[in-house]
């Protein structure tokens, strides 16, 4: 499966009700929908993750699960986003099929060039800006980065980290094929209202 | 007989493989790994390297929760807890694997036995550290209940010195389960021995 240019992927934070945030997210415009949740049991997840699944599917967007490739198998997620703590790309392309989107994350091109190697369908590459939604001791990568790391890759990037509405266009412009948020939706009063204007942002950008 | 490991302690890293290597030179046993302190990195590369070794002794090797990494690590099984994701779905995205299913009660035993499991670990019927998390002791009645109800192998797990084997046994149990007797890896085919002896083959 290709991705979508000028793509929005929403993510979900450790507090809010996933379902929900999906589902406001998803009207809102977003492209893509990746389940996030560090401390959830395997049963929680899988259970979000078969509801969100079905709402992304009448809305035709993506739904990939981050790090745990077991539960995107047992309920046939469209992929999984991977950090460097998680299984191969290479590992996770044999489990789930040449279909499957496998986004790998990076932060400097030696990472980017292996992810390709193992078979990744995208990079995210960040923290683009700094950002609070994760503990990050290392400095921002700003978007000059982009460029280099996805021509080293030859993949899509989708960039991550501190974006919001009025860097997103900025970031698109620097090479990303799309944005990934978690705080720019999930901490907004109206997440439908923030995704809109996120989307509208990067197709204008 | 199913060997937990379960180095969750700093002081511990490390252990996992001396077991596996100890295991290949013990009776046959289901090695069960179990390091929740690991991500799944580490996991998955530690996987691959002990399958081999368990495979080739006619031990069996299953993972805890990440029956993902059990396939890819060429492991033949996987343990799921009872929070995991369910068991039927596991069943149908990795049929080649030997899937069993940790259970804390009896509604909890009766759902999974219909869910086309291979085996139970039913527990814990008595106290222990390592198990204290899953609520009090279960005791002996009600694992014997539980084999009586329930029509896949049942093991029983949670305080299970080898004295204690035999009484799990005859409620009906098809095995016993531990982990904490297991931590000193030099002693593993000795303490294998002390079980399988106080266990009818």
């Amino acid at each position: 499966m290709s991705l979508p240019r000028r793509l929005l992927c929403v993510i979900s934070d450790e507090h809010s009700d996933p379902v929900e945030l999906a589902r406001l997210a998803l009207d809102g415009g977003a492209g893509m929908v990746q389940l996030r949740r560090k401390t959830a049991s395997g049963r929680e997840l899988f259970q979000w993750a078969l509801r969100i699944q079905e709402l992304c599917r009448e809305q035709k967007a993506l739904f990939i699960v981050n790090d745990r490739v077991d539960i995107a198998l047992a309920m046939q997620a469209d992929g999984v986003h991977l950090g460097q703590q998680d299984m191969p790309a290479s590992a996770a392309r044999a489990l789930l099929g040449p279909e499957a989107i496998i986004g790998v994350s990076v932060s400097c091109i030696e990472d980017a060039v292996k992810a390709a190697k193992e078979s990744a369908s995208y990079i995210g590459v960040g923290h683009i800006f700094p950002t609070f939604s994760k503990n990050k001791p290392s400095a921002p990568l700003g978007t000059a980065a982009i460029r280099p790391i996805r021509n080293a890759a030859q993949l899509p990037v989708i960039a991550i980290g501190g974006i919001e509405r009025d860097n997103a266009a900025e970031v698109i412009r620097a090479g990303a094929s799309g944005i990934a948020v978690i705080s720019a939706v999930s901490e907004s009063d109206d997440p439908t209202a923030a995704t809109r204007e996120l989307v509208k942002r990067i197709r204008q950008a | 007989m199913i060997v937990s490991s379960g180095s969750e302690h700093l002081a511990h890293r490390g252990l996992v493989l001396e077991q596996a290597q100890a295991i290949s030179r013990s009776a046959s046993v289901i090695f069960q790994v179990r390091e929740k302190g690991l991500d799944a990195a580490s996991l998955w590369t530690l996987c691959r390297q002990i399958a081999p070794i368990i495979d080739e002794t006619g031990s069996i090797i299953t993972i805890n929760e990440r029956f993902d990494i059990a396939v890819a690590s060429g492991a033949s099984g996987v343990n799921l807890p009872e929070s995991s994701c369910p068991a039927d779905a596991v069943r149908k995205a990795a049929p080649g694997l030997i899937t069993g299913q940790s259970v804390h009660s009896e509604s909890a035993a009766l759902k999974a036995s219909s869910a086309g499991l291979d085996y139970l670990l039913f527990g814990p019927v008595f106290h222990t550290p390592s198990k204290a998390p899953f609520g009090p002791p279960q005791g002996l009645e009600r694992l014997r209940k539980i084999c009586e109800k329930v029509r896949i192998p049942v093991f029983a797990v949670g305080g299970i010195t080898p004295d204690k084997a035999l009484a799990c046994i005859e409620c009906g149990a098809w095995g016993v389960a531990a982990l904490t007797p297991f931590l000193d890896a030099g002693s593993m085919p000795e303490t294998i021995n002390r079980y399988l002896s106080f266990m009818p083959s």
